[in-house]
């Protein structure tokens, strides 16, 4: 049983982590390597913010998030704006924004563990004889909350169907006057919010540490591939295949193979199906 | 004659010109100390901190007397990135020879802090005649077997930190000891994380453990460097009915291990052999006081407040009064310790020639922080003991309503071990 929740949990944990990323990529084909330094930069602002200014919990986690979405919007406007449509270089521009922000935060005294977040709800439950601490089973509603509410907005809203238009055909959304630059930054700002909100949903967990950063990019690059470069449900799948695997190799082989996982995954998944699980469109353009 | 006693002459004024200019500029010129530590983690930053207020000390003093004259200390501190995870040793390395060959460092303090680095540098610090006394992070006994193996070769390499092997048979396994008869237990699981030290500690405490009587509960759990869920570990212990769960691990996330203990509500007694995270004179306030209970050894007395001998609180109020906390954690009296043992071994031999110095340093008998100070002559590790007044003594405490409590060894003790309140005893 406990497989089976704690299982749910860390793949949930996973779709929280990745969904930022995947929208990004999904709408503007921009590959954000800064995806986990917007992650800590969350949790760190949230910490600073009620820590340092003395705000209540929730008004943080607010200004938190807007503050994150407004620098993922800057950082394309300002940089990422002039290496579009040049792959490499985006990788390696937002790579290297990410790094700078990290290491400069390592720089200014983020280290150590005295950085937490505290939980929204104290104290754990027994799920059929497993015990689980109620932050982890908020993890589960928030990411099920997060993807609804990313669905409604995809399919419902006017600002999220002409982002979807890009993601569909960028030049015929083009034709359709749909602004493909502001669409882009709005993908940022909103991919860059989700990393946001993950952060805050998971730093309480454990400490807000640099390295969480890297461990982030790491595990949503791997979940993107593995469920296919921007498809959304590709990448919930993935998380569910990655974050199970996981579980069961702490479970079966130990704990220390858990980091494998996702990068053994990657490499299956670029050896059998480059494509990955649901990169329909990436295939047919191999196809052809 | 005139002439050339006119020559001799300034030839003679010319010499005592050079002579007083090199003696003066000696005078001026600093011992340079360099310090590789890893400075984004505990162990590395209490260790700078615990050596910087050593050299401020002593040259607020006036400095090192070598030979006739004094000269002041200089610290050059090197990040060597060793504790983080997926960094190779390489990289200390690296950092170890930019200190030797660019910084110019006279003698070397500190770290490498992680145990693979520090016994790759060992071979960089013979090559370049270094004296290197290790201060914090690496437990490897390999270390100063390595020295007792080939004690001529490795010479200039001392440690004035604890080491595994007596931490776990000299101070832990006591300590458990005393647990298992107070509190009826005997059921332990170890976790441990996915480095050198920590795995061979694990494995090393499971056998003395099973030894014991006590019964030691499937393998040692291994978790890789940065992981952040513990939840099936603890889950086991659980199921397993662990009565104590030994922890060994360096990285901040053990914090997470803990936080999770507590919110599982684990019916068994957290022991961090090596838990940095709970170390820290913050940890209560980061997690909330869920630490509550937790047992952290810190492997040198002076890294928490007691009175093991009459200079650890002029330490710890030093330190209070320069960082504004108590000392942080393991490594930090023995990085302040270290520069004042080097100070003596300088002063005594006259000179700061490495090979003089490392045998003032073998020769060392000082009252220092954490009790007496002495090396092994063949080892040059520094000696220990359960009493301060015979040698090195370790601290292991327990966090109790927000304060850090000395409970062993008993000669410091300033309080007793409790059980958390859902453990049935």
């Amino acid at each position: 049983m406990e497989i089976l929740i704690y299982g749910v949990i860390n793949s949930v944990t996973l779709v929280l982590m990745a969904l930022g990323f995947t929208l990004v990529y999904g709408v503007s084909r921009l590959p954000n390597f800064a995806h986990g330094a917007l992650y800590v930069v969350a949790g760190y602002l949230t910490w600073i913010f009620m820590n340092r200014l003395g705000f209540n919990y929730g008004l943080s986690i607010l200004f938190a998030l807007v503050s994150t979405s407004l620098i993922g919007a800057a950082m394309y406007q300002f940089v990422l704006i002039r290496v579009r449509g040049m792959p490499i270089s985006e990788i390696i521009a937002s790579y290297a924004i990410g790094l700078a922000i990290l290491e400069g935060l390592r720089w200014g005294g983020l280290k150590g563990s005295t950085f937490t977040l505290p939980p929204f709800i104290e104290g754990s439950i027994e799920i059929l004889g497993v015990s689980v601490d109620f932050q982890r089973l908020l993890v589960v509603v928030i990411g099920i909350i997060m993807l609804g509410l990313l669905w409604v907005f995809v399919t419902m809203t006017k600002l999220g169907l002409a982002l979807k238009g890009m993601a569909q055909d960028e030049r015929a959304a083009l034709t359709l006057g749909i602004d493909s630059d502001r669409m882009a930054v709005v993908s940022m700002a909103l991919g860059s919010g989700l990393a946001g909100v993950a952060a805050v949903t998971l730093f309480p967990l454990g400490n807000i540490v640099v390295e969480a950063g890297y461990n982030v990019l790491i595990m949503a690059v791997a979940v993107c591939i593995v469920g296919g470069l921007g498809s959304w449900t590709g990448a919930v799948l993935a998380a569910f295949l990655i974050g199970f695997a996981q579980i069961l190799t702490v479970v079966y082989l130990g704990a220390h193979f858990q980091v494998v996982v996702a990068l053994v995954s990657i490499i299956i998944t670029l050896v059998l199906r480059p494509s990955g699980l649901f990169g329909r469109q990436k295939e047919l353009e191999e196809r052809v | 004659m005139k002439r050339r006693s006119g020559s001799f002459l300034v030839i003679f004024f010319a010499i005592l010109m050079m002579v007083i200019g090199s003696s003066h500029s000696w005078a001026d010129k600093p011992i340079i100390l360099g310090a590789p530590l890893s400075t984004a983690f505990l162990y590395g930053w209490a260790a700078e901190k615990g050596i910087k207020l050593a050299v401020d000390e002593i040259n607020a003093e006036g400095g090192v007397k070598v030979g006739n004259e004094k000269r002041k200390f200089s610290l050059e501190v090197i990040d060597t990135r060793d504790l983080e995870p997926g960094v190779p040793v390489s990289e200390a390395l690296l950092a170890l020879e930019k200190l030797i060959l660019e910084k110019k460092a006279d003698f070397i303090i500190g770290g490498p802090v992680r145990s693979e680095a520090a016994l790759a540098a060992m071979p960089l610090l013979v090559k370049n005649k270094k004296v290197s006394i290790l201060t914090t992070g690496s437990l490897t006994p390999k270390y100063h077997a390595t020295v007792a193996e080939n004690p001529d070769k490795f010479k200039y390499c001392f440690r004035i930190s604890g080491e595994a092997k007596w931490m776990v048979m000299g101070d832990l396994v006591p300590c458990l000891e005393d647990i298992g008869k107070k509190f009826n237990l005997n059921k332990l699981i170890i976790m441990v994380q996915d480095v050198a030290h920590a795995r061979a500690g694990g494995e090393l405490l499971a056998k003395t453990m099973g030894d014991k009587g006590w019964q030691v509960l499937g393998q040692p759990l291994v978790f890789p460097t940065g992981a952040t869920d513990f939840s099936m570990g603890l889950l086991d212990a659980k199921k397993k009915g662990a009565q104590v769960i030994i922890i060994w691990m360096d990285m901040p996330e053990s914090a997470i291990l803990l936080k999770q203990w507590h919110d599982m509500k684990v019916p068994a007694l957290p022991f961090g052999v090596i838990i940095a995270a709970a170390e820290q004179p913050g940890f209560w306030q980061a997690t909330d006081g869920k630490g509550e209970y937790c047992l952290a050894n810190v492997v040198n007395a002076g890294n928490v407040p007691s009175e093991a001998t009459p200079w650890t609180m002029k330490f710890v109020d030093a330190y209070k009064k320069k960082y504004g906390l108590e000392p942080e954690g393991y490594g930090t009296s023995s990085s302040y310790m270290a520069v004042y043992a080097l100070k003596d071994a300088i002063e005594r031999a006259g000179s700061i020639d490495s090979d003089k110095v490392a045998d003032a340093l073998r020769k060392i008998d000082l009252n220092g922080v954490y009790g007496r100070i002495r090396f092994d002559p063949k080892s040059n590790q520094v000696i220990p003991s359960l009493d301060p007044a015979e040698g090195a003594v370790g601290t292991v405490f327990q966090w109790q309503a927000g304060k850090r409590i000395v409970v062993f060894p008993p000669k410091i003790a300033t309080g007793e071990i409790k059980l958390p309140p859902w453990m049935n005893h």
